[in-house]
């Protein structure tokens, strides 16, 4: 092949529209590839004041018609959606005389898309499985539910190859659908050390969250039962008993009421400060200041604010669960702790935050875990050379015989 | 513009989500008469339809290639979500028909809104033309209400009549109807009439005009 790797990434969200962490997944992975000399095309949904085709660092995106009129449900509108988004690339290929090399799809969001695209230019289709349906929601309990659990069994089925972020999600991934365990392929997701790396003096901003002699315990994410913020605050007595500190929550979700005021009624409202949403620019910071990063999570496909924590130097406890059992080795790039365990949970924040040797021995090794494992450059690189092993078996398919004659 | 393949036979894709031995309204009786009398006519045809079981490429006995396809997703809420996942069905085996034949099929005729985004992705990857063929409207068969349902239907018609070489009616009052709902421009539309002498000259020679591509659209 003369010109170089082109691929077609198919995502319901990128920047600006961020939903969830599909969003920056394609963004740095897109940035990445294209930067290891890929030619990467991004189709994605339309957005306010986006433009509809833009180049960004390298990467050309295209902002597809997404349906607008009212829709039935959720479901039917990313059907609708996925109708236009076809129709928007297959104009594209076409008018780059097929040069296209790989169609990716991220989710099931663009499974009908994705499989179309497949089967006309006759391409081969990856997946990324982020999340199923079946794991969202613990068991398929509606019509609507299983319908959404079989499309992503077809895309799954579809793909030439199945892509997960972690271990844990490969095995679950291989239960849902039932695939050939040689159809999976672990790469993981990445952090961003460059996001972490400027310049600024962190004694202002950490004064906005705690005064100097107390130290910083953090939580980054959603309020919601299973990310575990309330272990967080059972261990918080604890944890006080023997260093002086602040536990600063940041997030928004359905829990917030009932986490303030189970802190208040634990006479803990000095030492607990919710910060609610913050700006990318005070979050960066604050996860730089932070003594101790906690991810007392109960259910975690991969855990991304974990490796956000390591790559800004901070040192991380967190619940042996899913994707974080896999992303810390204990006592060395971080603490374990049990699941569902206040005391476990006290155990290591207290650890962490009276031994400042045992804190930089962490901080070190994590932050070069990052580097060896998580970085986004690796991951593209791993991703290119999947990208042409599958290319090279798919030369030798009949698909690519058709394309040669033609 | 493609090339139209003078020397050769022409070679037509019917896609309708109903086909004897599954009769569901009248359409499916319509498109055996026309495929037969199109086979009749020196017309290479391929049927694409729907089947839960029957599934897989025939050689018909009358001289028609059937393709019937089901749904790879077995649990839906309801027709539209149904019809958005067969789609990719009907691609695939349509486009296995373009591959096979070295990329010379002349056109897609194409009932009703169910097989539309197929219709479309297939014109817009593979420069195949298509005719609509419009059998009934979703203004008439939804009675006036105008429900996200609807509309998305409706929507779905929209975009099989902006992006057709030609529409085919079988009357002047569908004929006005599409113009008042969707407006058209009247010379996209041909009326042709399944009762006369003279309807399968009509649709012949409507299926040539497209596949030389001399339609104003």
């Amino acid at each position: 092949m003369s010109r170089n790797l082109s691929v077609m990434m198919l995502s319901w969200e990128f920047p600006p529209r961020i939903i969830g962490g599909i969003s920056p997944h394609v963004y740095y992975l897109s940035k990445s590839l294209a930067r290891n000399g890929v030619k990467v095309y991004v189709i994605t949904c339309d957005f306010p004041n986006a433009p509809q085709h833009e180049t960004i660092d390298g990467v050309e995106v295209f902002r597809i018609d997404s349906y607008k009129n009212p829709s039935p449900d959720f479901a039917s509108w990313v059907y609708l959606m996925n109708v236009n988004m076809q129709k928007e690339a297959a104009a594209l290929i076409n008018s780059l005389n097929g040069e296209v090399d790989i169609i990716h799809a991220h989710d099931w969001l663009v499974a009908t898309a994705g499989i179309g695209l497949k089967h006309v230019f006759r391409k081969p289709l990856f997946a990324t499985i982020h999340s199923t349906e079946i794991g969202r929601r613990n068991e398929i309990r509606s019509d609507y539910e299983r319908m959404i659990h079989e499309t992503e069994a077809w895309l799954t089925y579809e793909a030439w190859k199945v892509i997960c972020c972690s271990n844990y999600m490969i095995s679950h991934v291989q239960w849902a659908f039932g695939l050939p365990t040689d159809k999976l392929i672990m790469i993981p997701n990445g952090v961003n050390t460059e996001i972490f790396t400027e310049n600024e003096d962190l004694k202002e901003p950490r004064r906005k969250f705690a005064l100097p002699e107390e130290k910083i315990a953090l939580f980054v994410g959603r309020l919601v039962y299973e990310k575990g913020v309330h272990l967080l605050i059972n261990a918080a007595p604890r944890v006080l008993e023997k260093v002086n500190a602040k536990f600063v929550i940041v997030g928004n979700g359905y829990m917030k009421e009932q986490l303030s005021s189970l802190v208040k009624g634990m006479g803990l409202a000095h030492k607990v400060l919710f910060t609610g949403f913050l700006d990318d620019v005070t979050l960066r910071r604050l996860q730089r200041c932070a003594d101790v990063s906690v991810v007392p999570s109960l259910f975690e496909p991969f855990g991304i604010v974990a490796l956000e924590a390591m790559a800004a130097k901070s040192p991380v406890v967190v619940s042996d669960t899913g994707g974080l059992s896999e992303i810390v080795e204990h006592d060395l790039t971080g603490v374990k702790t049990y699941v569902n365990s206040p005391e476990s949970l006290a155990w290591g924040v207290t650890r962490v935050l009276s031994d400042d040797g045992y804190a930089n021995w962490l901080r070190t090794n994590a932050f070069r875990k990052v580097e060896e494992k998580y970085d986004w450059n690796k991951i593209a690189q791993q991703t290119k050379d999947t990208y042409n092993a599958v290319l090279n078996e798919y030369s030798r398919s009949f698909w690519a015989q058709t394309h040669r004659t033609n | 513009m493609r090339a139209f393949h003078v020397v050769s036979q022409m070679r037509v894709v019917i896609f309708s989500w109903e086909y004897p031995p599954r009769i569901v309204g009248q359409l499916a009786d319509y498109v055996k008469r026309l495929a037969d009398q199109l086979v009749k006519s020196q017309v290479q045809v391929y049927v694409v339809t729907y089947h839960d079981y029957l599934t897989g490429g025939h050689d018909d006995s009358d001289g028609v290639k059937t393709i019937r396809v089901t749904n790879p997703v077995r649990t839906h809420i309801g027709v539209l979500t149904w019809v958005l996942t067969l789609n990719q069905e009907v691609e695939r085996v349509a486009a296995n028909v373009h591959y096979n034949v070295g990329g010379h099929v002349d056109l897609i005729d194409v009932y009703d809104w169910h097989f539309i985004p197929a219709a479309v992705t297939l014109n817009k990857a593979l420069n195949i033309p298509y005719i609509y063929s419009v059998e009934s409207l979703e203004d008439h068969r939804s009675h006036g209400t105008n429900s996200p349902f609807n509309m998305a239907i409706k929507s779905i018609e929209w975009l099989g009549m902006y992006e057709a070489s030609m529409l085919q009616v079988k009357s002047k009052w569908m004929q006005d109807e599409v113009l008042r709902t969707y407006k058209v421009p009247r010379d996209k539309t041909r009326i042709i009439s399944p009762e006369s002498a003279d309807w399968i000259k009509e649709v012949l020679e409507n299926y040539s005009s497209v596949a030389r591509g001399t339609v104003s659209r």
